[in-house]
């Protein structure tokens, strides 16, 4: 187990996984824990503590709404992205199984999508894996061309987790409208604070967003529910879980105020900080990206013209994946592409559907920059992989 | 993945790592780097002795400890083509999960085809 002092030697580099808490986001939660602060029901509005609640929990739907070019009454929270996308994509599946059974997303999304999927599928709902190109992208022809008559849910993810590509949301969104019964949901949880965010602007349905992928807490999240303009069609979602009716019946349970509140700043700060942010981050990320390109026999996974800039996925030749964490870690913090849920690593899926070989697939880094990166933490990240890819190098006689 | 204090030693130390050339090496390799792990040995022999003994590794951090150690047991050793200890026993002095058992036994293959073949 690493102790603060070994973690304070370790550059952080692993911020698509997770952030710290802004410290400004803490001390906004803190003051909803105690006796001194509002720690009311935010349900509980016979007596002042819980309109106080009441009163931050709206603010912070508020905040949220507007980082994302939503209305208020469209954020409906959740324990995270995970429970959001479970929601989004059960909820419209049951809601609309007399419509139709079939849905279409891509191989690259998020297992927090794809397994939902899978889940459908057993129970007799057909799905569609759309296959990106080899920068990871979904043209919104291939879209156009998996809807079915009865396709009733499209979802596509915003920016993706592992290599930053960012999708076209709008178009893919302005064909789900002319299908006219295919509802589209969109995984956002890796969007908010790193490229811009237009629900309503765009037509989506469904989106799923995450605080703790920035700056926020973990343990909560939202949904977005479109109410769409009169004369619109307005999706409906089935319930997933029941007790107490909160958040418009979609996801009953106390809303826990000092989760959202959080959220709510995060997301304030975030969108607030985004573009000087993006603009900081761009050069260092090009600058890892140049110096690890010296090595030779590497390969920048997804479309580098259309990611986000605080993400740099690259693949190592002649380096076996699980020794390369191994040989950075205590000195960097950073994921590796393969999906380490056993003592035998598997290659990334996204990679792999990139039409990366298995090879570059299992032996790849996710760099997740962040608002504590600085470029001496390039400059260390750089010399740390340098140093490993060459050793290890060696040792394969590569 | 955790591994315990003897695989980080030898993987991040890596004794014994390189190739050997000349004409009485012994070398035998096993494995393929398709997938994910491969393994040679380069032993020196004199007198039926290992006098130097070299390996080469792309494979996971405790293939790469395994064969290290190995390599720097074989010194002063007669050649024989079994390994200094079971695969059982280097699991455990390795901790070795089960499921990467397998990988010793490309050790093992590698090991036999060095001390069995004369290049």
């Amino acid at each position: 187990m690493n102790n603060g002092a070994v973690r304070s030697r370790t550059v952080y580099l692993d911020h698509a996984a997770t952030t710290p808490v802004d410290p400004r986001v803490a001390a906004a939660m803190a003051r909803c824990l105690t006796a001194a602060g509002d720690f009311g029901n935010s349900g509980s509005t016979s007596h002042d503590y819980g309109d106080a609640a009441a009163t931050l929990v709206e603010n912070a739907r508020a905040q949220v709404a507007r980082c994302v070019g939503a209305q208020t009454d469209e954020v409906v929270w959740t324990s995270g992205a995970t429970e959001a996308n479970n929601l989004a994509i059960f909820g419209a599946a049951e809601q609309y199984r007399e419509s139709g059974r079939h849905i279409v997303t891509s191989r690259t999304e998020h297992k927090a999508v794809l397994d939902p999927c899978r889940e459908l599928q057993r129970r007799g709902w057909r799905v569609t894996y759309l296959e990106p190109d080899n920068g990871g992208l979904i043209d919104p022809a291939q879209v156009a061309a998996a809807l079915q008559p009865d396709t009733v849910l499209v979802s596509i993810m915003h920016v993706n987790n592992e290599i930053g590509v960012i999708q076209d949301i709008a178009a893919i969104a302005a064909i789900c409208e002319r299908h006219g019964g295919a509802w589209l949901h969109v995984d956002a949880a890796q969007s908010a604070g790193k490229c811009a965010v237009d629900f309503a602007g765009c037509g989506i349905d469904l989106m799923s967003l995450s605080a703790h992928k920035v700056y926020g807490p973990k343990g909560v999240g939202a949904l977005l529910v479109s109410r769409r303009e009169p004369g619109r069609a307005r999706i409906h979602l089935q319930a997933l879980q029941f007790g107490g009716g909160q958040e418009r019946g979609l996801r009953a349970g106390t809303v826990p105020t000092h989760q959202v509140v959080g959220m709510g700043l995060a997301f304030e700060v975030a969108e607030t900080e985004r573009k000087p942010e993006a603009a900081r981050l761009g050069p260092l990320r090009e600058r890892l990206w140049q110096g690890l390109e010296l090595l030779g026999g590497t390969f920048r996974n997804g479309a580098a013209a259309h990611s986000v800039p605080q993400l740099l996925n690259v693949s190592f030749e002649g380096v076996e994946g699980e020794s390369l964490l191994a040989a950075v870690r205590g000195r960097l913090a950073v994921s590796t592409g393969s999906a380490c849920t056993s003592a035998l690593q598997e290659p990334s899926y996204v990679l792999r559907a990139l039409g990366r070989s298995e090879a570059l697939s299992e032996s790849s880094l996710r760099f997740g920059l962040g608002r504590p990166t600085s470029g001496q933490d390039i400059d260390t990240a750089l010399a740390v992989v340098n140093e490993a890819v060459s050793r290890l190098r060696r040792i394969g006689g590569t | 993945m955790r591994y315990n204090a003897l695989t980080l030693r030898y993987f991040e130390t890596a004794p014994g790592a390189g190739a050997l050339d000349g004409p009485d090496i012994w070398r035998g390799a096993a494995g393929s780097r398709a997938q994910g792990t491969w393994v040679q040995f380069d032993l020196q022999v004199s007198c039926g002795h290992i006098q130097v003994a070299r390996f080469l590794a792309f494979a996971c951090p405790h293939t790469i400890a395994v064969a290290a150690w190995i390599a720097e047991q074989a010194v002063g050793r007669d050649v024989v083509a079994v390994l200094p200890e079971t695969v059982e026993q280097l699991s455990a002095r390795f901790a070795v999960p089960i499921e990467k058992r397998g990988r010793l036994l490309i050790i093992e293959d590698a090991w036999a085809a060095a001390a069995g073949q004369h290049r």
